[in-house]
């Protein structure tokens, strides 16, 4: 078995990261993948959709660890069902799984996995301790692994996904078990890795709003379906209606219900987003909309953070796509 | 006060040729060969293997010691070279039942195996690379003693006569050990495989090697049967490759032909490839 030689640069220098079409995996009688045809682009690209949605299954074809059924996929401009292994080569993996050797050191574990890439043994070393430094556990990376929080074994995961030096990065739930200063952070060195290191990252969550967040593309899929993909901004544009924010006011405890209420009562249809002080009104006529929670934050004495044009949500082109 | 300082450090892109795939079995056929022997690992881990290591290499080192300070003595008792094997075979089965499953087990709990199918391994490139780690430290504790007696006979020139003599001795042990050892790594992992935890691995491949010991005596010592049940004895019947070498035969084995020896140890090995393969083919990656 000859040494495989491979180029961090992308085979066609094409802008896409991976191309499909008509990808169709089946389990028996179950479909997985049905049909798919999209192009990942460069950046970060979020792929969401519940659980059994066929995120797994894509990137196990992406990695040419299972051979579709049906249809063509290209990952960097190669093809995974016969260069599954230079693929794998260039592809950064940070599995959903938190489970690793307990009784290993961070730096040992990172800098093996850099070897097992493909890294000399010399360099493995020492991208591995860059890694960890790149992540926030320069200190941290002669603790072993058993012993780190959950927030730094995510970090860890992330770690030997880049000491390889990828040209893709594929994470799976990459912010799963973590707090929202953790999942913050977590979600910020995602981008840094991005914008500063020109690494493509594939983001596998079924949070649409952390996806929404940091990614410049979307692919979302439902029971095997490509339900949405494409560009964030263009596939989130602007939408019928407002958004607006009130500023929590202590003395004024009902300002929010009252303004729903004077929207409501002129036929306008209001959405409440949880216990924030955040409501979607929704109406075609943005001007007559914008008027009436003007006259309604005046009448209830609310005081107004922000009124905007109201953008989709990914929520609702999910929902959307899913009907 | 030194003048040194960092002038850059950070992360950064590689320019440099990626090992791929048989770098990346090297890397995991080393990395398992040293957590096997509990180097770079927590002092428990250690305990196995040292006891390992100085039950197959103390009666070695004992017995030339003894040569070397007291010329002559113990002549009558030497072994004949294929006998050197016998004596490092109690190590042998603590190697095969306890430290060996911990090469493929471990990577099954703590979810190293998915992640090592992320990278340029496949599940056969990954299954050899962990057969060459097993079959490597075993090799230590199977071939090790046997050459340094045979070292040490050499050097008091208690030897075979003549280089040619010499090499075709040396060439026999070589082949008797690594026919051992390929026989005891099949079976060792190929029991373990069947299990996600080391205790049940071990007492599966107890199990195997010693039961089938202990079944094949009943066959034939207590149901006279015929002597060529014997091959069911993986642990005996990889021994006797060694005195099958040197023209000779053990007492157990005395009844049981050469080519029954060859089919079995081929089938014993083959079976524990072929198990350890099934294992791994379904094993779900990402």
């Amino acid at each position: 078995m000859a040494d495989v030689r491979v180029s961090p640069v992308r085979h066609d220098g094409a802008v896409a990261v991976i191309t499909a079409s008509e990808l169709t995996m089946q389990f028996g009688s179950s479909l997985a993948l049905d049909d798919l045809k999209l192009s990942i682009e460069t950046g970060v690209t979020g792929l969401v959709g519940a659980n059994g949605a066929g995120k797994t299954t894509l990137m196990s074809i992406v990695l040419g660890l299972r051979a579709p059924t049906r249809g063509t996929v290209r990952v960097l401009g190669l093809d995974p069902s016969v260069a599954g292994a230079e693929i794998r080569a260039l592809v950064g993996y940070g599995p959903e799984r938190n489970v690793f050797p307990d009784e290993m050191p961070a730096s040992d574990f990172v800098k093996h996995m850099a070897e097992v890439r493909g890294m000399p043994r010399a360099e493995a070393r020492g991208r591995a301790s860059d890694a960890l430094w790149l992540v926030g556990l320069g200190e941290e990376r002669f603790r072993p692994l058993g012993t780190m929080s959950t927030g730094q074994r995510q970090r860890v995961k992330l770690a030997q996904a880049l000491a390889a030096d990828p040209s893709l990065v594929l994470l799976d739930e990459p912010t799963d078990g973590l707090d929202p200063v953790q999942r913050d952070e977590m979600l910020a060195l995602i981008r840094q890795i991005s914008d500063e290191y020109q690494i493509d990252v594939l983001l596998s969550s079924h949070l649409l709003e952390e996806v929404e967040r940091i990614c410049d593309h979307v692919v979302a899929l439902d029971h095997g379906r490509l339900v949405a993909h494409g560009r964030l901004d263009a596939l989130t544009g602007h939408d019928d209606g407002v958004t607006v924010e009130l500023v929590d006011v202590a003395d004024q405890p009902d300002a929010l219900t009252n303004v729903v209420a004077a929207l409501e009562a002129v036929g306008l249809v209001v959405r409440r987003d949880g216990q924030t002080g955040r409501i979607d009104v929704l109406g075609a006529d943005v001007d007559h909309v914008a008027d009436a929670v003007r006259d309604a934050c005046a009448d209830a004495q609310a005081r107004v953070a922000r009124i905007v044009r109201r953008r989709r949500r990914l929520e609702d082109i999910f929902e959307a796509g899913s009907r | 006060m030194s003048d040194a300082r960092i002038l850059d450090r950070g992360y950064r892109r590689f320019e440099g040729t990626r090992s791929g795939v048989i770098g990346a079995m090297r890397s995991v056929a080393w990395h398992t060969a040293r957590s096997i022997l509990g180097l770079g690992r927590t002092a428990r881990h250690k305990v196995f293997p040292i006891i390992v290591m100085v039950i197959a290499f103390v009666p070695a080192i004992a017995f030339v010691a003894i040569s070397v300070l007291l010329k002559g003595f113990g002549d009558e008792l030497r072994p004949d070279y294929w006998e050197f094997f016998q004596y490092s075979f109690v190590a042998t089965i603590v190697f095969v039942a306890l430290v060996a499953p911990e090469a493929i087990v471990r990577d099954r709990r703590d979810g190293m195996f998915a992640l090592y199918l992320s990278t340029p391994l496949s599940r056969l490139t990954y299954v050899v690379a962990k057969v060459v780690a097993v079959l490597s430290t075993m090799a230590l504790v199977v071939l090790g003693p046997p050459v340094l007696w045979f070292l040490g006979y050499t050097f008091q020139s208690q030897g075979p006569d003549g280089l040619l003599g010499w090499l075709g001795v040396a060439a026999r042990l070589l082949v008797a050990g690594l026919v051992i050892c390929a026989v005891y790594t099949a079976v060792s992992l190929g029991v373990a495989s069947m299990t996600s935890r080391r205790a049940f691995a071990s007492i599966a491949v107890v199990f195997v090697v010693v039961g089938g010991a202990i079944v094949t005596d009943l066959l034939v010592n207590v149901a006279e049967r015929s002597e060529s049940w014997r091959v069911l004895d993986p642990l005996g019947l990889a021994l006797e490759v060694a005195p099958r070498l040197f023209g000779d035969r053990s007492d157990d084995f005395r009844a049981v032909g050469t080519w029954q020896v060859a089919l079995g140890c081929l089938g014993w090995a083959g079976s524990g490839v072929g198990l350890l393969t099934l294992s791994f083919r379904g094993r779900a990656a990402v």
